[in-house]
């Protein structure tokens, strides 16, 4: 079995996806912890498109990858840059 | 470390349980017994070309009722939080670019909400996405300027009327052809054509505005009461 494009970008997504939710929990700034938690919401909402789930990609993008992001960069904030 | 050791070690469970269970999962080539029924009768019965939104607006209606009075509940609790207890951080003066930014591109984010919500029985789309594309052009209109208008008692108004549209626009189906929100007694119209489908769009503009305005409470309570970012 010859693996299809659609195959091989989702793998390459997913993979890096994996990689930047492990990340996350090691890395000791937070607002680069907040980022990268922005980026698998954005790297979801790419997957979502790929497999024909426009309205589903449009949700994640908007909520994961903006709102959700805007509401921990107000928490850190309010806890200070040490957190 | 510990507790990122603790987390990873649960995450690794979690794995193991999934690589488990997901070679006995068992795909259907084929759709089974109600999405067949939704995916061969949906567009008739309808009238929506996009069989999601029939799905959500009209066969589960009642469903995306109760997850609005969810998110209600939540919006509510959240901006009552930080009315009584304020963050207490004054709204950072947002830099040039933010605020050159937030000029331009708010108006092109809100038309794609709108059409995202208006067109949602006829292309991908939905009340849900839509509201919070539109919330997303308000946030950025907030962070471009250092204040945010009080308004007091407009954005709940509007979440209001929204939520007690959707309930009437479902008693309308019980006073005409009995059934609550019952979708098709408007007649449904040319599948594909901006006026059809009967109520669905109808619910869809309640949704997305009371989405949008739920949204953008929270940012508004948030912004007032700790702005630094």
């Amino acid at each position: 079995m010859t693996p299809t494009l659609l195959t091989v970008i989702a793998l390459t997504l997913g993979g890096m996806m994996v990689a930047a939710g492990i990340a996350v929990l090691f890395i000791k700034d937070l607002l680069s912890a907040i980022i990268i938690t922005g980026f698998v919401s954005l790297s979801a909402s790419v997957l979502f498109l790929l497999m024909d789930a426009p309205d589903v990609a449009v949700t994640e993008a908007s909520i994961g990858a903006v709102l959700a992001t805007m509401i921990f960069l107000w928490g850190r904030g309010k806890i200070g840059d040490d957190g | 470390m510990i507790r990122t050791l603790g987390s990873l070690i649960i995450l690794l469970a979690l794995g193991a349980v999934a690589a488990a269970v997901i070679p006995d999962l068992q795909m259907h080539e084929e759709l089974q017994e109600t999405g067949y029924a939704y995916a061969s009768r949906g567009m008739d019965d309808t009238g929506s070309s996009n069989l999601v939104t029939a799905v959500i607006v009209a066969y589960r209606g009642l469903d995306t009722l109760g997850e609005v009075v969810v998110l209600f509940c939540a919006s509510t609790a959240v901006v009552l939080i930080l009315t009584l207890y304020p963050i207490g951080l004054k709204a950072s003066e947002p830099s040039r670019i933010v605020a050159f930014t937030a000029k331009i591109l708010p108006a092109p984010i809100l038309l794609f909400g709108v059409y995202f919500i208006a067109h949602s029985h006829i292309s991908p789309g939905g009340g849900f996405p839509g509201g919070t594309v539109i919330a997303s052009a308000f946030l950025l209109v907030m962070l471009g300027s250092s204040s945010v208008p009080d308004g007091r008692g407009r954005l709940p108004a509007i979440e209001s009327l929204a939520g007690l549209s959707f309930g009437l626009l479902g008693f309308w189906g019980i006073m005409t052809v009995g059934q609550f929100l019952n979708n098709a007694f408007l007649g449904t119209g040319t599948p594909g054509t901006l006026v059809s489908a009967g109520l669905i769009p109808l619910i869809s503009i309640a949704i997305g505005a009371k989405v949008a305005s739920e949204f953008s409470g929270v940012f508004k309570a948030f912004r007032n009461t700790g702005g630094k970012i």
